[in-house]
Formats: structure tokens, C-alpha cells, sequence
């Protein structure tokens, strides 16, 4: 007689009681680049915000003659350390941000080619800035020496205290994390591409996101040496940046030669933003695809070469040399220009929030761009160098570039990011607001520099004819801090908005990201499309329209 | 044919607006924010200055014209279908977007090398020399005609005046005894960083009587915005009268 069991009833495996902080370790474990990616975002708009506060510190101590709210020495710590942050807490990782969640999309990578030492950059940049910026707890208080630190003002002769050497450490750490940042986005580019994306397919924001990692290579090392050798005077007494060796000219030899190219490292990703967006709401293909990538390789090259245009007034460069070749840098930024006027040129031209924040991008940066001009003729350098003309000139280039475009990449891509759309009307209500507080604070400090008032003056005397600009500037800088509002009020009322369901939300999507679900799978892309032109994209969700004019 | 006649006149307009707002600016041109004849500098820097803003202005109209035009007149219409031309290449134009640049920097870049010559040049034998000290926080003026001891120096709570003789050409030697400042009249148009270890020189002429603010523009430390100094341009009958009273006083 056989017997059976009865068969055994499986019930369903019940769900794991939630658990606290589960999300975080997910996240704070991640190898995805995603992942990272949005962690380099969240983290460098956090930076932004801080910087934010202090400039705001700042134009409040300006506003009227003498000093209401901060010391001379206070005053000094917040300008250093607003200059540092945004350059290279918030914009330099911004790009590091943007790069890693959406260039392996572009180019059809499931991930870039180191993911655990793209984390380990991320936090060498979080502890990084958190170490420089904790400077402020330390007795004595943080860096005050400028976030240009010219020898022999930040030795320790003359800048004691333990801030300035967590501001030089921290900045070598964070440094490291760029560097090998810039080490991954090459190798994931060269490496990693999707069947049928050659190097002439790839999109602009790629294209650019490969040069602005050389320019890491060829700028960041020679900062860090610099910082190292800094640290190396202020704690074991070396005479590296001695002036008695010639170091104060050597110092601003090795810092230029780091910060020049540092502009472009801010400002290639952010054009490569621009240049995404315009094609989507112009329904055309980017215009002069290849001329645009040689004059950005043009750009690069021409970047580090350009580095004693900050020294005319140091009496020590060769002015013709430098004179030429920063005015050649205007060419191809020239044709930049109209690369992206050529693309909206005879388009069917729509106004969503992202084309809007590029149009922003355009007016701003072609006003900073041509002060630049100006600026690179040293007979004119040596009338406003140093003064608020040149604080104008380059909020207008890195504050037009990065944060105009920052915006219009987060409300291009965060149906990308999120899956939701962003609220259209709070977003033009965010770009306006922004837009007049800009210029509001900016244009006027023009004028203040060509009056004569020099740049990181904690006061001015109600003598100089400097009262009225600095509380026009101040009254604009407070409504660019209460542009900040409507974003934060539309990243919540929309935290639930309903899913977008499409790959491309926007329909005229050209590059790889827009062929995959948003957001994107663990490993970016359930089936590849065929890519075939550097609208892979546009190809497959229109395959019936052709490109003319070849 | 409508279509095209209305997009010419476009065009047309298109090239004559900026062109008519540049001659309106041409029929006197100020000086943009700084006073002609002030110094040597001025009378070399200034015409450089308004040329480059008219250019900038010309280039920036145009542009910004270019770029505000497609945002008006080429937009997405219903009428017009979904889908523009898709032109992604047109060589003539994107040649003559390289070139007409390129031609610009570089007439900018000829009247620049002239006018740089002009500034940094070093005659041989000025007629006056003064020494220009930067330190922390506050000038040290020193006339080396007056003898070797009479030197000016100020606090910042005293910033001192420079004392310049009019019409006369004056050899600045400019130096820092502790880190670097900045040497900046800005209504002379002129600046020049004290480098301390390096020994800077510069060379030019006030030529307006009247007193002008100075001011330290690399930053030295905590109390840079009150290194301060004024320039007093004196008759040369005045700056001999000063250096006899320093002479003196020194004595």
C-alpha cells in the first residue's frame, strides 16, 4: 500500500518588514552610475545653496558703507569660501553629476567602466568639501586667503591657523576624486560604446563630457601639486612658494595654469547641455555637428594655453602671446554660437521650461563672453583687472553657463531621472525670477569696476560713489535667492505626479537616453536600437524624417 | 514668392539694425566710464577702449538679434506641419561664421599689441622716480630725488597721498615687502602688481591737475579694503616745493 503526503501548500513568501535605512545603504553601497550620479547632484546643489548663503552674506555687508554685520577677517573667510564651493564643491562635481547619469545612457553603456571607483570618487568629494568648509568650526575660522590662495599670503606666516590647512587638504582630496572622475569618463568613452556609436555619432554632451575629462587630466594634477606644496610650507616649513625663490609668480604660474582650463571644465559640460536641448525644441538636428566638435576641441586645446591672461598685471607674462591667444578662444566659442542659433534657425521652435532656460543661457553668456573680449586686451585688463568689473564678467560666463544650463538639464532630464514631469508654469515662474535677480545683481557691478571698485573689498568709503550700485546689486541678490523657491515648491508638488510612461517624453528626443524607459533600468537598456546617426533616438521614434544639407 | 520677398526684407533688416544702432552710438562717442586726458595711459588706452565696445556692442546687437529672431518668427505652428527641414550642414555659411570672427580678434589683437608696447615701455632716463611699497596694510612712497630717506608712508587709518608733478613723466618702481598687493589708479586706467621678491617698473604721465582715489586690488589680508592712497598731480613747481619740504622734514 503506498501512502502519500499531502502536497505541502506554499504560501506566499510575506514581505520583509520595512526597514530603517534601507534606502540608505542601497544608496550609499550603490555601484550604479545612476546612482552616483544623482548623489553628485543632490550633493553639489547642496553646495550650491550654502555658497548661495554666503554670497548673500556678502552682498548684505555691501550694501551700505562701513561694516554692519561681519568682520574684515569674517568677511574674507565667506568670500573664500563662496568662491571655493561654487567652483568646486557645486560646479566642478555638477559636471561629475550630470556626466555619470547621463553619458552611459547616451552612449548605450549598461555602466562606466570603473563604477566602485566612481564611488570612491564621490566620496573623496563629499569629505573633501566637508573638510575645507569645516574650516569655519576651527578656532581662527576657515580659509581667508581668496579661493585663489597667491603665495605668500596663504603661507603660514601670514595665514596661521588650521583652516587654511583643511581648505588646502580638502581640496587635494576632493581634487583626487575629480581626477579619477575624469579617468573613468575616458576609459567608459573609449571603451564602452554601444555597436554603432562611433566616435561622429556620439551626442555633443558626451563629446564634451570626453574633452572636459582631459582637461581634469592636464589641469587637476598640477593644482594638486600645488596644493601639496603649499601644505608642505605651512606645516614642515619647506620654501617652495618662498618669494625669495621667485614663488609668489610661481604660485600664480601653477594656480592659473589649473584654473584657466578650469573654466572650460565648467563650462564644456554645460554647453554640451545647451547643445542637447536645442535640436528637442527646435525638431531639427544640431547644426554643423562636426564644426561644433572641432571648435570645442579647439577650445580645449586652446584652454591651457591661455592660463597669464589672469597675470597682465603681474608685469612678469609675455602680454602679446597670452593677448592672442585668449582672443583666438573667442573663434570657436564664436562659432558655438551659431552652431546653436543654426539649429533653431527655420525650426518649429517651442518654448517648454528647458528651451527657456537655454534661451537664459544664450543672453547671459554672450554678454560674459564678450567682456572677455575686452578683458583679453591687457591695454583695457590693466584699467579694470581685479575690480568688479571681472566679478561681473565672470558671473556672467560661469553663473550664465553653469547654473542656467544646470536648470535646463534638470527640467529636460528629470522625467529621465524621476519618471515625472516637472510643473511648466512654476518652472517659467523659476526662470524668471531668476533671470531679472541675475542681472539685476550682475550688470550694475559692470559699472561699479569701472568706477574703481576693487574686487573681495569688505567696505568702501560713502565718499566713493559706490553706495547705490552695491544696494541695487543687493536688492538683485536677494530676488535670485527667492527664485530658488518656486523649484523647491515644484520638486514637491510633483513628487507624485503621474508616471510619464514613454521613453521620450518630449518627442523630439535625439540622443541614446531618450530610447529607454524613464527612469532607465538597473543596466540602462532592455533592447538597443539600431544607431545608424547621432540621433539614434529621433531615428527609431520617427524613422520617416530625413536630414538635408550635407 | 510672397514668402520670400517678406523673409529678404527680414533679412535686410535683419543686417541694417545693428549697423544703424552702431552710428547712433558713433556720433560722440564718451568715454564709456573714463575721463580723456587724465594721463599718459588714458590718451593710449581710451580709443582702445570705446573701439572694443563698439565692436562688442555690433557683435553682441547682432548676435543677440540672431538669437532672439528664430525664438519669435520660427516658431512651431499647426499651419506649418510637424517637422521643419531637417538641414544639419551648410559649409558657406559655417565657413564665414569662422572667418568674419577670426578677422575681428585680429584687429582687435594689432591695436592691442601697439597700444601694450606703448604702455610697458621704458624711456631712459625719466625725469622723476618714485618707489611704490606695498605692505600690509597701507603705501610707502618713497622720491628718491629728495635723498634716500624721504619716504612717505601711511597707516589704514591714514592712507597717504602720492604726490605726482603734472606733465611730467614719472618712473614707478613698484615692490611689496610682505605678499602680493596691487598698485591700481583707476582713473589713470593703469595697475601693476607689487610682487614681493620681483622688482616691477612702470612709466607714465598725469596730466590733469586734481587728486584721484588708489586703491589695493590683489587681495593681502584683513585689512585690504583699507589700503588706500590718493594721487595729488601738482605743478612741477609744486612737486619741487614737496620734495624740498620732505627733504627737509627728513633731515
Amino acid at each position: 500500500m503506498t501512502t502519500y503526503a499531502e502536497r505541502p501548500t506554499i504560501s506566499a513568501i510575506p514581505p520583509l518588514p520595512p526597514q530603517k535605512g534601507k534606502n540608505f545603504v542601497k544608496w550609499v553601497t550603490s555601484t550604479d552610475h545612476k546612482t552616483i550620479g544623482y548623489l553628485y547632484l543632490m550633493t553639489s546643489f547642496a553646495w550650491f545653496l550654502i555658497a548661495g548663503l554666503l554670497a548673500l552674506i556678502l552682498r548684505v555687508e555691501l550694501a551700505r558703507p562701513g561694516m554692519q554685520f561681519v568682520s574684515n577677517e569674517q568677511y574674507n573667510q565667506v568670500f573664500t569660501m563662496h568662491g571655493t564651493i561654487m567652483l568646486l564643491m557645486f560646479a566642478t562635481p555638477l559636471f561629475v553629476g550630470f556626466a555619470n547619469v547621463i553619458m552611459p545612457l547616451q552612449i548605450g553603456a549598461a555602466d562606466v567602466a570603473f563604477p566602485r571607483l566612481n564611488m570612491l570618487s564621490y566620496w573623496l568629494y563629499l569629505f573633501g568639501g566637508i573638510m575645507a568648509f569645516g574650516g569655519f568650526l576651527a578656532p581662527g575660522g576657515a580659509a581667508s586667503f581668496g579661493w585663489t590662495a597667491y603665495a605668500p599670503l596663504a603661507n603660514s606666516t601670514y595665514s596661521p591657523g588650521i583652516g587654511g590647512d583643511l581648505w588646502v587638504m580638502g581640496l587635494a582630496i576632493s581634487g583626487l576624486g575629480t581626477i579619477l572622475g575624469g579617468v573613468n569618463f575616458i576609459t567608459t568613452i573609449f571603451t564602452m560604446r554601444a555597436p554603432g556609436m562611433t566616435m561622429f555619432r556620439m551626442s555633443i554632451f558626451s563629446w564634451n563630457v570626453l574633452l572636459t575629462s582631459i582637461l581634469v587630466l592636464l589641469a587637476f594634477p598640477p593644482l594638486a601639486a600645488a596644493l601639496l606644496g603649499l601644505e608642505s610650507d605651512r606645516l614642515f616649513g619647506s620654501h617652495i612658494f618662498d618669494p625669495a625663490n621667485g614663488g609668489a609668480m610661481l604660485w600664480q604660474h601653477l594656480f592659473w595654469f589649473f584654473g584657466h582650463p578650469e573654466v572650460y571644465i565648467l563650462a564644456l559640460p554645460f554647453f554640451g547641455i545647451a547643445t542637447e536641448i536645442l535640436p528637442v525644441f527646435s525638431r531639427k538636428p544640431i547644426f554643423g555637428y562636426k564644426g561644433l566638435i572641432a571648435a570645442t576641441i579647439a577650445i580645449s586645446a586652446l584652454s591651457v594655453a591661455v592660463w597669464a591672461h589672469h597675470m597682465f598685471a603681474s608685469g612678469q607674462v609675455l602680454l602679446p602671446f597670452f593677448s592672442f591667444m585668449t582672443f583666438l578662444i573667442g573663434v570657436p566659442t564664436g562659432v558655438k554660437f551659431f552652431n546653436w542659433i543654426g539649429t533653431m534657425w527655420r525650426g518649429h521652435v517651442t518654448f517648454e521650461t528647458p528651451m527657456l532656460w537655454v534661451m537664459g543661457f544664450l543672453v547671459t553668456f554672450l554678454f560674459g563672453g564678450l567682456t572677455g573680449i575686452i578683458l583679453a586686451s591687457p591695454p583695457l585688463d590693466f584699467a579694470v583687472s581685479a575690480s568688479y568689473f571681472v566679478v561681473a564678467h565672470f558671473h556672467y560666463v560661469l553663473f550664465g553657463t553653469v547654473v542656467f544650463a544646470m536648470f535646463a538639464g534638470f527640467y529636460f532630464w528629470w522625467p529621465k531621472f524621476t519618471g515625472r514631469m516637472l510643473n511648466e508654469r512654476l518652472g517659467k515662474i523659476h526662470f524668471w525670477t531668476l533671470f531679472f535677480g541675475f542681472h539685476l545683481t550682475f550688470l550694475i557691478q559692470h559699472w561699479l569696476g569701472i568706477k574703481g571698485f576693487p574686487r573681495r573689498y569688505a567696505d568702501y568709503l560713502p565718499t566713493d560713489g559706490f553706495t547705490f550700485m552695491n544696494t541695487v546689486s543687493t536688492i538683485g541678490s536677494f530676488l535670485l535667492a527667492l527664485s530658488m523657491i518656486p523649484f523647491a515648491i515644484n520638486i514637491w508638488i510633483t513628487r507624485k505626479s503621474p508616471l510619464v510612461e514613454t521613453d521620450d517624453p518630449w518627442g523630439y528626443g535625439s540622443s541614446l537616453e531618450w530610447a529607454t524607459s524613464c527612469p532607465p533600468p538597473r543596466h540602462n537598456f532592455l533592447s538597443m536600437p539600431r544607431i545608424r546617426s547621432e540621433r539614434p533616438a529621433f531615428d527609431l521614434h520617427h524613422p520617416h524624417i530625413k536630414t538635408e544639407g550635407h | 514668392m510672397l514668402d520670400l520677398r517678406s523673409h529678404r526684407r527680414r533679412l535686410t533688416l535683419l543686417f541694417t539694425l545693428p549697423a544703424l544702432l552702431a552710428l547712433t552710438g558713433c556720433s560722440k562717442v564718451s568715454g564709456l566710464g573714463f575721463d580723456e586726458g587724465l594721463s599718459s595711459v588714458n590718451d593710449i588706452s581710451l580709443s582702445l577702449w570705446q573701439g572694443a565696445w563698439i565692436t562688442a556692442g555690433v557683435v553682441g546687437v547682432f548676435t543677440l538679434i540672431l538669437i532672439i529672431w528664430p525664438a519669435i518668427f520660427h516658431r512651431a505652428k499647426a499651419s506649418k506641419g510637424e517637422f521643419p527641414k531637417q538641414t544639419q550642414y551648410n559649409v558657406p555659411v559655417e565657413i564665414a561664421y569662422t572667418i568674419i570672427p577670426l578677422i575681428i580678434v585680429a584687429i582687435l589683437f594689432y591695436y592691442t599689441a601697439i597700444k601694450e608696447t606703448k604702455i610697458v615701455e621704458k624711456t631712459t632716463a625719466p625725469a622723476h622716480e618714485i618707489s611704490v611699497n606695498g605692505f600690509q596694510w597701507s603705501w610707502q612712497f618713497g622720491y628718491a630725488e629728495a635723498g634716500e630717506k624721504a619716504v612717505v608712508t601711511g597707516t589704514p587709518a591714514a592712507p597717504p597721498v602720492l604726490y605726482v608733478p603734472l606733465g611730467e613723466k614719472v618712473r614707478y618702481t613698484i615692490n611689496s615687502t610682505d605678499v602680493v598687493h596691487g598698485f591700481w589708479i583707476p582713473a589713470f586706467m593703469i595697475q601693476m602688481q607689487n610682487l614681493p621678491g620681483v622688482t616691477n617698473q612702470l612709466e607714465f604721465t598725469a596730466n590733469k591737475l586734481g587728486t584721484f582715489p588708489g586703491r589695493c586690488n590683489i587681495l593681502c589680508g584683513r585689512n585690504h579694503s583699507q589700503m588706500l592712497f590718493s594721487v595729488k598731480v601738482v605743478t612741477p613747481e609744486q612737486y619741487q616745493n614737496y620734495l624740498e619740504t620732505l627733504k627737509a622734514s627728513v633731515a
